[in-house]
C-alpha cells in the first residue's frame, strides 16, 4: 500500500523539528493546491492528515478483494443488526399502544407487570442492535488503520513566552496599577463588595434563625389551647384518639403525638411536626427503670413507673428509633443501629449514638368518659434529636 | 490556507458539497474540522470507561427532561384521590411531589420505564466515573500535565454524588425523607454554624415546606449546569492534551497512536453510546428500582428498617454506623459524633485524592511530562496505596448495608458493627502488603520470561536422564541462552497462544464446509495473499527495531 | 388489661365481623380475604368496563383460583374457620381442650411444666399468655423449639391446624389471655390504604416497608412477613411473641389491625409493575445489580469493542 513508505518517517520522527514548530503544523510538508488536485482522494486525505501531524502508519482494507463471500457475509451481518433494531422499534410502538398497563389489585389479572419490561426490553434491543451494528460495521468493514498523531502539548515556545510576558507586563504598566496604590486599594474594596453583596443578598434571604426552636416541641404547656388540663398537652395516636394507660398491655409500645391540631408558626401540627413523635412504653412486671438524674418522676406513676415515654427521634442522626425489644427492653434505631437501654432511661449502649433519648414527663388526667388519659406534664427538659453546637 | 480558499475553477456541484461550501464561506472550518476528524484515539478498552460516564450523563439529561414534564416539586399537602390508580394509597395524605411521582409511575403511559432508566443511569453514571478514576489512578494517567483534569474529574464525582442525592430525595418518599433527615442531622453537626445551616437550607425547622423545591432546582439546573461545564472542560483538556497510551512497540511520549475519529472511532463510540443506552433501558425495564409506592410518603414519625441510601452514598452511611460514640464537649458546646464520619471523613478523602498527583510528584521528585502510562505492577507503592484506599472504601461501603448482611447471613448486628470497625483498621494495611507483594511477583515473572523464555509445556529427557521443560525465548538470546530483551513497560506474553502459536479463531471459518469463492475472486485472493507474504518478509526487520 | 377483657373484645369482634360479611364481593382483592364461598362470584353490577369483557366462566375460574390462593396463604385456616364458626358448642370445646392437653403433655411439658408454670432456664410459664400466643408460636413452627437461642426462627410446623387450635384452647382454658377472634381478620379493599399508613407508623420500623424483616440487637431478629398468614399476623400483634411488643386492640383498634393485615397481604401478593422486584430490598440490591449487571456487562462490551479484530 502506498502508505507503508511513510512508516520510517514516523518512527524516526525527529522531535526537535516538531517541538519548535509554534503552530504545531507541518508547514514545510504542506502541498500546494495544484499538487493536491493531481492526487487521488485517498492521497489527498493522507496529505491532509500529515499536515495535521497525523500519520497513517498502516492502512489495509478489510476485504482487499471486492465481492468475496466473506465480505458479503459481513455486510449481511451488519445489516441484520440494523434490521433487528428496526423490528424492535416497531414492536416497541405496538407494545406501547396495545399492552395493558394500569395497576390492579392482586386477585385481578396482574398483566400490567409485563408493560414496563416489554418497553424497556424492546428499547434495549433497539439500542443494542443499533450499537452492535455500528461497532461491527467499524470492525468488519471499515479499513484497518494504525495511525500515529504528534502531540503538541509541550509548553509554549520560548518566543511565544517572551512576547506574551511582555504584552502582559506592558499592559499592566499602561494601567499604572503598580504605581497607583490608591486605585488598587479602592478597587480591591469595590471588588470585595461586588463579590460579597450578591452572596449576602442570596444567603441573607434564606437565613432562618434557629432561635430556641430546637429546644422546644409542641409538648410545651399551652394554656390557651388546653385550659382544662392546666395547659398540659394530651397525648394522641396518629388518628387523634387520646392515649389511655389502659390501652397498653405490659410489653406494649405506642407511637404518640401531642394533641395539637392547630398548625404552629412553621405550619406543622402535632402529627406532622418532625419533633413530635414519642414512644410510650409499658414495661412488663419486674422491669424497673433506673432514672437519670432529674428525671426520676418522669414516668407514670411517678414512683415505680410502669409507663415511660421517650422522644422517638434518635439523638444520633434523627431517625425514628422505634425497634423495641420488649423482653430485653432495648430500643434500636434502624438507620445506624444505635441501641438504647430503656431501663436506664434510654441510655445508648451500642452503636454511634452518644446521648440518651430525651424523656417526656408523663401524667394522667381523667377524661369525660371517666377513663384516664395521658398528658405531657411539660416539654422535654432537653433538646430532642441529633446534636448541634449550642446544645448544652 | 490553501484549503479554505474558494475553489474557483472547481466549484462544488453535489448538494453536500454546496452545503459544505456555504458553511465554510461563513465559518472557515475546513482546516479545523479536518484537524478534529483526524484526531487519534487509542483503541485500548480501558479508555472507554469514561465514555460510559459521558453517555450515561447524556441519557440522564434526556430522561430527566422528560420527567420534568410530569413532576411537581411541591411539598404542598394533597390527598391521593379516592379513585386513584394505586389502590393502597387512596385517601392517604402526601406531598404533591410524592403524588406526581406516583402519577408518573401509574398514570403516565411508559412513565415508569423512563423513571427507572433515569435512576439506573444515575447509578451507572457514578459507577462509571469511579472505575474511570481507578483506571486513571492505577495507570498513572493523572501525572503531569493532566493534574488539572484529575481535579476536574474529582469535582465531577463530588458533584455527581450531590446531584444523585438531590434526585433521590425529590420523590419525598419515606426512604428519601429518612435520608434528608440524616442530611439535616449532618448539617446540624457542623461546629458553630450547624443549626443555622440547617434552618437556612430547610427554611425553618426540618422538614419545612421548601426543601423539595430547592433540591429540584439544584437537581435540574444548578448542578447539571456545572456538571455540563465541567464535562466540557474535561473533554476540552482531553482534546488539548490528547490521550495517554500504554507503552507498546511504536508508542512514544511524543505521539499518540490508535484510530482516527472519522470514521472508525466515531462508529465504535457511537455504537457504544447505543449499547450503554441499551444497558440502562434493559435495567430500567427489567429491574425495578426505587419503588416509592412501596415505601409510602415521607412522614417524620415513620421509618423503615433496612433504610439505605443509593450505593454512592452508602460508604458514608457505613462510616456513620461504624464510628464510635465519641461526643466532644468544647467550652460548654457540643461537637456531635456525626460530624466526624460524615463531614470530616469525606473531606479528608476528597482532599487526599485531589492532592495525590502533587504529593506523588513531590515524593518521587518526578516533574517530567508523561504521556505513556505505567502498568500498575511497575509502580507498586502507588498501586498498593490505591488497593488500600479501595479496601478502606469497600469496608465502609459494605458496612452501609451491614444490617442486611446480618439478616441474610444470620450474624449478630453487634458483631457486624464490631467486625466492620476492626476490618476498617486492619484490612487496608493487609491489602497494601498483599498488593505490594503481588506487584513485585508479577514484575519478577515478567523479567524471568524475558530472560528464560516461555514455558512451552514440552518436556524433554536429556541424555543424562534429566527432565527439562523446553522454553521458547521471546527474542534473540546471548550465548548462555538468556534473552536479550529488556523490560520496557509493555505486557510480556505469558502463554504460547499469545505468540500466535495457536489461534482458535482462525480455524473457525470454513470449519463446517469449505469456503468456495468464484474462480476470478479466488484467483485475486491468491495473488493478494502472495503479495502480502512477500511484503511481510521484507518488513520483518523493521518490526524488530520497533519492538526494541 | 384485666382478665375479663378478652370476652368483651370477642363480642366487639363478632359485631365487626358481621359488618364485614355485608361488604363481601366489594372490589377485586376482597376475595383474597378468604371469605365465604358465597362471596366468590364477582358483583354483576360492577362498573369496570375492562372486567365486563371477560366471560362469566373466566370470572368464576379466577375467583376460584383466588380462593385457592387465599386458602394457601392462610395455611388452610379457612377450613377451621368454616367449621368452627358454624357450630362451636361447648362439648366440641371440651373435646378440643382434652386433646390439647394430651398434645401438651406429649410435646410441651418438659419446658413449660406440668401446670404451665414454666421450668427455670427451660421455658417460660404459659399461664395467661392466651390462645393467640400459642397459636402464633405453634403454627409458625417456632414451638416446640429445638434449643435455646436469641432468636427462634420459623420452621415447618409440627402440628396440624386442628392440633394447634386444640393446644391453644387448652392453654386458654388455664388462665385466659388474648385470643384470636372468629371471623375474617383481613380488612376489605377500602381499608388497604389506611392499613398501609398504620403499618408504616407501627410495624415498618422493624419489619420494613417491604416486609423483609430486620436484625435486632445481638442476634435477635424481626422476621420477614413473607410467610406470615393472616391469622398469624393478628396473633403476633395481639400477643407480642418473642421480643415483639404487644399491640392491644385499644391501641391499634381491631379495624386498624385488619386494615394492616389487608395491606400486608395485598402488597405481598401484588406483582411488581417495574420488572423484577429484585427482592424489594431497595438500594442494596440495586447496588449489586448496577455493579454486576450494569458495570460488569459493559466491561465485557468494552473489552469486545477494544479488541483488535483480525
Amino acid at each position: 500500500m502506498s502508505t507503508t513508505d511513510e512508516t520510517p518517517d514516523v518512527v524516526s520522527h525527529s522531535t526537535s523539528s516538531e517541538l519548535s514548530s509554534p503552530t504545531g503544523h507541518n508547514e514545510e510538508n504542506r502541498p500546494t493546491a495544484e499538487e493536491l488536485r493531481e492526487m487521488t482522494a485517498e492521497e489527498r486525505m493522507l496529505a491532509g492528515a500529515a499536515v495535521d501531524g497525523v500519520y497513517v502508519v498502516h492502512r489495509r482494507e478489510r476485504f482487499p478483494i471486492r465481492g468475496t463471500k466473506a465480505e458479503k457475509r459481513a455486510e449481511r451481518g451488519v445489516a441484520a443488526c440494523f434490521i433487528i433494531a428496526a423490528l424492535a422499534g416497531v414492536a416497541f410502538i405496538v407494545c406501547f399502544c396495545a399492552l395493558p398497563w394500569h395497576w390492579h389489585l392482586p386477585g385481578t389479572p396482574q398483566n400490567f407487570r409485563f408493560y414496563t419490561p416489554a418497553l424497556g426490553g424492546l428499547f434495549a434491543i433497539l439500542m443494542l442492535f443499533m450499537g452492535i451494528g455500528l461497532v461491527l460495521w467499524a470492525k468488519w468493514l471499515m479499513p484497518e488503520e494504525e495511525v500515529v498523531q504528534d502531540r503538541h502539548d509541550i509548553a509554549s515556545s520560548e518566543e511565544d513566552k517572551l512576547m506574551t510576558e511582555a504584552t502582559l507586563a506592558v499592559g499592566l504598566a499602561d494601567t499604572g496599577l503598580p504605581r497607583r496604590s490608591m486605585i488598587l486599594r479602592s478597587l480591591g474594596l469595590a471588588g470585595g463588595a461586588f463579590a460579597t453583596v450578591p452572596l449576602i443578598a442570596l444567603i441573607g434571604g434564606m437565613i432562618k434563625k434557629p432561635g430556641d426552636q430546637l429546644f422546644h416541641t409542641l409538648y410545651r404547656r399551652n394554656k390557651k389551647m388546653f385550659p382544662g388540663t392546666d395547659g398540659r398537652v394530651p397525648l394522641v395516636y396518629s388518628d387523634w384518639r387520646q392515649v389511655s394507660p389502659d390501652d397498653l398491655q405490659p410489653g406494649s409500645i405506642a407511637t404518640v403525638f401531642p394533641g395539637v391540631r392547630q398548625d404552629d408558626e412553621n405550619g406543622f401540627n402535632g402529627l406532622t411536626s418532625a419533633s413530635s413523635p414519642v414512644i410510650v412504653i409499658r414495661l412488663r412486671p419486674g422491669q424497673v427503670v433506673h432514672a437519670r438524674k432529674g428525671q426520676a418522676g418522669f414516668g407514670w406513676p411517678a414512683t415505680n413507673p410502669e409507663y415511660v415515654a421517650f422522644s422517638k427521634i434518635c439523638t444520633h442522626a434523627g431517625c425514628p428509633a422505634s425497634l423495641y425489644e420488649q423482653q430485653t427492653t432495648r430500643l434500636l434505631c434502624p438507620c445506624h443501629q444505635s441501641q438504647f437501654e430503656v431501663l436506664e432511661d434510654a441510655k445508648p449502649v451500642f452503636g454511634p449514638a452518644t446521648r440518651s433519648l430525651p424523656k417526656l414527663p408523663l401524667d394522667v388526667v381523667a377524661g369525660s368518659d371517666g377513663r384516664q388519659y395521658f398528658v405531657a406534664r411539660d416539654d422535654f427538659d432537653e433538646a430532642i434529636g441529633p446534636g448541634f453546637w449550642e446544645r448544652p | 490556507m490553501t484549503t479554505t480558499q474558494p475553489r474557483r475553477d472547481n466549484k462544488p456541484r453535489t448538494p453536500q458539497g454546496k452545503a459544505a461550501a456555504w458553511g465554510d464561506e461563513r465559518l472557515r472550518v475546513a482546516g479545523p474540522l479536518r484537524n478534529q476528524l483526524n484526531k487519534v484515539f487509542p483503541d485500548h478498552w480501558s479508555f472507554m470507561m469514561g465514555e460510559i460516564a459521558l453517555y450515561s450523563f447524556i441519557i440522564l439529561l434526556l430522561t430527566g427532561t422528560y420527567l420534568t414534564f410530569f413532576f411537581d416539586p411541591s411539598m404542598a399537602e394533597t390527598i391521593y384521590p379516592k379513585n386513584g390508580t394505586y389502590v393502597p394509597m387512596r385517601g392517604i395524605e402526601m406531598s404533591q411531589a410524592y403524588k406526581s411521582t406516583l402519577d408518573i409511575t401509574f398514570d403516565v403511559r411508559g412513565g415508569l420505564v423512563i423513571r427507572q432508566i433515569h435512576h439506573w443511569a444515575a447509578l451507572l453514571f457514578l459507577a462509571a466515573m469511579l472505575i474511570h478514576m481507578f483506571r486513571v489512578f492505577f495507570t498513572g494517567a493523572f501525572r503531569k500535565p493532566r493534574e488539572l483534569n484529575w481535579l476536574i474529574g474529582l469535582g465531577l464525582i463530588g458533584l455527581g454524588i450531590v446531584e444523585g442525592f438531590a434526585g433521590y430525595s425529590l420523590p419525598d418518599d419515606l426512604l428519601s425523607g429518612t435520608g434528608l433527615r440524616i442530611a439535616d442531622a449532618i448539617m446540624k453537626s457542623i461546629p458553630i454554624v450547624g443549626s443555622w445551616v440547617s434552618f437556612t437550607v430547610f427554611g425553618g425547622p426540618f422538614p419545612g415546606h421548601l426543601i423539595i423545591g430547592r433540591l429540584y432546582i439544584v437537581h435540574v439546573l444548578l448542578i447539571p449546569g456545572i456538571l455540563l461545564a465541567l464535562i466540557g472542560a474535561h473533554l476540552a483538556l482531553l482534546v488539548r492534551q490528547k490521550h495517554t497510551e500504554f507503552p507498546a512497540p511504536g508508542h512514544t511520549e511524543h505521539t499518540v497512536s490508535g484510530e482516527r475519529i472519522f470514521p472508525t472511532y466515531a462508529a465504535k463510540a457511537g455504537g457504544f453510546f447505543f449499547i450503554v443506552f441499551a444497558a440502562c433501558s434493559a435495567l430500567g425495564g427489567l429491574a425495578q428500582i426505587n419503588p416509592v409506592w412501596l415505601f409510602g410518603p415521607y412522614e417524620p414519625r415513620a421509618v423503615s428498617s433496612g433504610s439505605q441510601p443509593d450505593w454512592y452514598m452508602m460508604f458514608l452511611d457505613g462510616s456513620t454506623r461504624l464510628f464510635p460514640s465519641w461526643e466532644i464537649r468544647l467550652w460548654g458546646y457540643d461537637l456531635p459524633p456525626l460530624f466526624w464520619p460524615t463531614v470530616v471523613l469525606p473531606g479528608i478523602l476528597f482532599t487526599l485524592a485531589g492532592a495525590y498527583p502533587f504529593i506523588e510528584a513531590k515524593m518521587t521528585k518526578d516533574r517530567a511530562i508523561h504521556h505513556l502510562l505505567q502498568r500498575p505492577r511497575d509502580v507498586p507503592v502507588r498501586t498498593s496505596l490505591g488497593v488500600m484506599a479501595i479496601t478502606f472504601y469497600l469496608v465502609l461501603f459494605l458496612s452501609g448495608g451491614n444490617d442486611l448482611i446480618a439478616k441474610a447471613f444470620d450474624i449478630s448486628l453487634n458483631a457486624m458493627t464490631w467486625g466492620g470497625r476492626i476490618a476498617l483498621l486492619i484490612l487496608p494495611p493487609i491489602a497494601y502488603t498483599l498488593a505490594y507483594r503481588v506487584c513485585l511477583g508479577l514484575q519478577r515473572h515478567d523479567r524471568e520470561v524475558l530472560e528464560h523464555g516461555l514455558e512451552t509445556g514440552i518436556i524433554k529427557v536429556l541424555p543424562t536422564g534429566e527432565f527439562i521443560e523446553v522454553h521458547q525465548p521471546l527474542g534473540p538470546t546471548d550465548h548462555h541462552g538468556h534473552g536479550t530483551l529488556s523490560y520496557s513497560g509493555t505486557p510480556v506474553p505469558k502463554r504460547m497462544g499469545e505468540l500466535g502459536a495457536m489461534s482458535p479463531i482462525k480455524h473457525v471459518r470454513g470449519f463446517l464446509w469449505p469456503v468456495k469463492e468464484k474462480p476470478e475472486i479466488q484467483a485475486a485472493l491468491d495473488e493478494y495473499e502472495e503479495q502480502e507474504r512477500a511484503a511481510l518478509e521484507s518488513h520483518s526487520s523493521d518490526q524488530h527495531e520497533l519492538t526494541d | 388489661m384485666s382478665r375479663s377483657e378478652p370476652s368483651e373484645r370477642t363480642n366487639v369482634v363478632e359485631e365487626e365481623g358481621a359488618d364485614l360479611t355485608a361488604e363481601f364481593g366489594f372490589e377485586p382483592a376482597v376475595s383474597v380475604t378468604g371469605g365465604e364461598p358465597a362471596a366468590a362470584p364477582a358483583p354483576t353490577d360492577s362498573g369496570a368496563t375492562r372486567r365486563r369483557s371477560r366471560t362469566r366462566v373466566r370470572r368464576k375460574l379466577s375467583a376460584f383460583a383466588i380462593l385457592v390462593a387465599a386458602l394457601g396463604m392462610m395455611g388452610g385456616t379457612y377450613a377451621v374457620f368454616a367449621s368452627s364458626s358454624g357450630a362451636a358448642d361447648s362439648s366440641d370445646m371440651a373435646a378440643s381442650i382434652t386433646h390439647g392437653k394430651q398434645l401438651y403433655e406429649l410435646s410441651c411439658i418438659t419446658c413449660h411444666g406440668q401446670n404451665l408454670q414454666g421450668v427455670k432456664n427451660q421455658g417460660p410459664g404459659l399461664v395467661g399468655v392466651g390462645a393467640a400466643a400459642v397459636y402464633f408460636q405453634v403454627s409458625t413452627g417456632r414451638m416446640p423449639a429445638t434449643g435455646q437461642s436469641a432468636y427462634v426462627p420459623r420452621k415447618t410446623p409440627k402440628f396440624t391446624e386442628q392440633e394447634t387450635e386444640d393446644l391453644a384452647n387448652y392453654v386458654q382454658s388455664l388462665g385466659g389471655g388474648p385470643t384470636i377472634p372468629k371471623g375474617t381478620l383481613e380488612g376489605d379493599a377500602a381499608s388497604i390504604a389506611l392499613g398501609g399508613e398504620e403499618f408504616r407508623i407501627n410495624c415498618a420500623s422493624c419489619h420494613g416497608v417491604t416486609f423483609k424483616g430486620a436484625p435486632l440487637s445481638a442476634g435477635k431478629q424481626a422476621p420477614s412477613l413473607n410467610d406470615a398468614t393472616v391469622k398469624q399476623m393478628y396473633a403476633a400483634m395481639i400477643s407480642g411473641p418473642g421480643t415483639m411488643p404487644v399491640f392491644s386492640n385499644n391501641e391499634i383498634t381491631l379495624a386498624q389491625k385488619r386494615a394492616i393485615i389487608a395491606y400486608v397481604m395485598t402488597i405481598k401478593s401484588s406483582d411488581d409493575p417495574g420488572g423484577s422486584g429484585i427482592d424489594r430490598i431497595g438500594p442494596v440490591s440495586e447496588a449489586i445489580v448496577i455493579w454486576v449487571g450494569g458495570v460488569g456487562l459493559l466491561m465485557i462490551v468494552i473489552l469486545w469493542i477494544g479488541a483488535k479484530s483480525q
